[in-house]
């Protein structure tokens, strides 16, 4: 019994082993010094930062350079960011593509980078502190305002609508928040029955939308701040055979697919392929010196039901945009 | 017993008092599927407890199962299939927890702390960020359907609580695994198995992890890797709401119950009150800490007078 207690565990530590080394094992030629890019994203779970690693190896294709992953294992975990912050920086890669779990907390992490002469450019979220190459994101207020309106213009105006918000206390739910709110004064026919959190979880938000079904009997509108929780409601209004328009920020492949089902009104989107393209090319074309703006704001797509072709192509088989398609000058 | 319902009617009839949409039949019904979900991943682990164990895989084993049983109904398309897979996957956990803490001798939180880890990794690495989305409606009916009006996973809540009751109460392995958490040297001095009665406790967890993993695929519709990660705090906590003990050798599955329903109440209070987002996590605090007041004190005056 302890022999084979053992061996599952041996081969479950190979299986994980061989799963960690899988990612960075692959581009290594040993005759030229290719540069390297550490790319820090914020977890494993969220289907958006996976899109922007698989984009950063599509940008590594096409400037021949070697982009490293640095993931927490323990989402959007703060002390482990900064430990592999420090990590990387014994590895030396030539830059570093960044995306902090926390806009102020990881700033120490940066000025680290700073100190050991490593130029970084900041991607999807703003950092609070530090010096950057550059900015590139996208601002999810804006995102989340011109999603809002789409939807508040397909009720006409009017009708009762709930907003089942992310985590409190993080920058992006604030923003996604302060963004809904502002399309929602532009409409003061809308009346808001409520403004629960769904915690960014689709679990949370699906028995918030039960509970709210219940207290409520006509709700038209669903605001959700990522598309894990719209789709939550979503599995909520259909197992209470209730109606309503639902939209969501993210632009996940799952909620394109239920837009196309007619089941999701609309999702909105700061294409995260593009930005793990442009991230990972700015990065490079500094280190070539090559112009690279302080600042690059993605543009934001409304997904409906008539525009959501392209954001329904596997995003493995997609190639970058070339960067002066996407940077104008 | 009895006392232990004064939390919930307290909180009852003060959601009733201030909600009128609290006290109707479709919200009841509502709580206790919410509660369903708490439940089945708590029930095993009320064994493990009462056994003086403890088992913190549950919310990742929830997470695995799911995820494991989502990918068997995507690739087969056979549904008992994927329900299987499911169950098992989260029987072999327990399997493999319960061996790391009878024979290799592990604490069952540092054994079910580096299980916890290994699932996550293991989760992460076969997700691969990816969701697995879009059931059967035969499928989702076991997390969303109804039968009489009643929610399908109540049913599974109530022959969960039936059968561990039943199991508890009236076999000698329940009885046995009471001994155990009470004295472990002395119920093995008294001839009892304990390894393999301490194994069994942890198979069960497992598999009612792996099903209530199950559960939560038809209920959302689709399965990615953090879909437990929430879990595991709650069920951890109805359990010791309803009473059990961390020490062992006492409490049960109807005070599980008991938790599990405090703590949906409490979400479903807020939201029919629409409590302001930034104060949930404070109310959600200090009325579970009431609820396990009113219970801890009712329960000191009853054993006092008997």
């Amino acid at each position: 019994m302890r022999k084979t207690g053992s061996f599952v565990l041996v081969m479950g530590l190979c299986i994980g082993l061989a799963a960690c080394g899988q990612p960075t094992e692959t581009n290594v030629t040993p005759q030229a010094q290719k540069e390297t890019i550490a790319l820090f994203t914020k977890n494993q779970t969220n289907p958006y930062f996976k899109t922007i690693r698989v984009a950063a190896q599509a940008a590594a294709r096409a400037m021949n350079v070697e982009v490293v992953d640095y993931i927490p294992t323990k989402a959007d975990s703060i002390p482990e960011q900064m430990s592999q912050i420090e990590d990387a920086i014994t590895k030396r890669p030539s830059a570093a593509v960044f995306i902090p779990v926390d806009s102020k907390a990881v700033v120490p992490g940066v000025e680290k980078f700073n100190a050991a002469k490593i130029p970084v450019v900041n991607l999807v979220d703003r950092a609070e502190g530090g010096e950057f190459v550059s900015f590139m994101g996208c601002d999810d207020y804006t995102v989340s305002l011109e999603t809002a309106r789409y939807l508040l213009k397909k009720m006409n105006g009017k009708g009762n609508v709930i907003i089942i918000e992310g985590m409190g206390g993080s920058s992006n739910n604030t923003k996604r928040v302060a963004g809904f709110r502002k399309a929602l004064e532009e409409f003061p026919n809308v009346k808001v029955l409520a403004s629960q959190t769904g915690e960014f979880q689709r679990v949370k938000a699906l028995q918030v939308t039960e509970n709210l079904l219940q207290a409520h009997r006509q709700i038209d509108g669903i605001l959700a701040a990522n598309d894990a929780m719209a789709l939550g409601a979503i599995e909520a209004l259909d197992a209470a055979n209730r109606k309503a328009m639902v939209i969501g920020i993210n632009g996940t492949k799952e909620a394109v697919d239920a837009v196309k089902a007619g089941k999701m009104l609309a999702t909105g989107d700061c294409d995260g392929f593009l930005q793990g393209c442009i991230g990972v090319m700015g990065a490079v074309r500094h280190l070539r010196n090559m112009p690279v703006p302080k600042e690059v704001i993605f543009p934001i797509t409304v997904f409906d039901s008539t525009n959501y072709q392209g954001a329904d192509i596997p995003y493995e088989s997609r190639d970058c945009p070339p960067w002066e398609k996407i940077v104008k000058e | 017993m009895k006392y232990r319902l004064i939390g919930v009617a307290l909180l009852g009839i003060a959601l009733t008092l201030s909600s009128d949409a609290f006290l109707t039949a479709s919200n009841l019904l509502n709580v206790l599927r919410q509660a369903s979900l708490i439940f089945l991943s708590a029930s095993g682990l009320t064994l493990v407890i009462v056994g003086a164990g403890l088992d913190l895989s549950v919310g990742a084993n929830v997470g695995l199962s799911a995820c494991f049983a989502a990918a068997a109904i995507k690739s087969t398309g056979m549904l008992s299939l994927g329900f299987g897979a499911g169950v098992a996957c989260g029987m072999a956990i327990g399997i493999l927890n319960g061996v790391m803490v009878t024979q290799l001798r592990l604490p069952p939180f540092i054994a079910t702390y580096g299980m916890l880890w290994m699932l996550y990794g293991l989760n992460y690495w076969y997700m691969a960020g990816d969701t697995i989305y879009g059931f059967p409606p035969e499928f989702r009916a076991l997390g969303s359907g109804n039968w009489l009006g009643i929610p399908i996973p109540v049913y599974l809540m109530l022959a969960a609580l039936l059968a561990g009751g039943i199991f508890t109460r009236y076999t000698i392995f329940g009885h046995e695994v009471y001994a155990i958490g009470a004295n472990a040297e002395a119920a093995r001095l008294s001839g009892i198995p304990v390894g393999s009665r301490l194994i069994l406790s942890y198979t069960v967890s497992g598999a009612m992890a792996g099903l209530a993993g199950v559960v939560y695929l038809a209920r959302l519709n689709s399965a990615e890797a953090g879909i437990g990660d929430a879990l595991l705090l709650p069920a951890i906590a109805a359990v010791l709401i309803g009473g059990t003990s961390l020490f062992g050798g006492s409490g049960g599955l109807l005070g599980t119950l008991i938790g599990a329903i405090i703590l949906t109440l409490v979400l479903n209070g807020m939201n029919l009150l629409t409590i302001n987002t930034n104060w949930q996590p404070l109310v959600t605090g200090v009325i579970v800490l009431l609820a396990a007041t009113v219970d801890s004190f009712t329960r000191r005056r009853s054993e006092s007078r008997a």
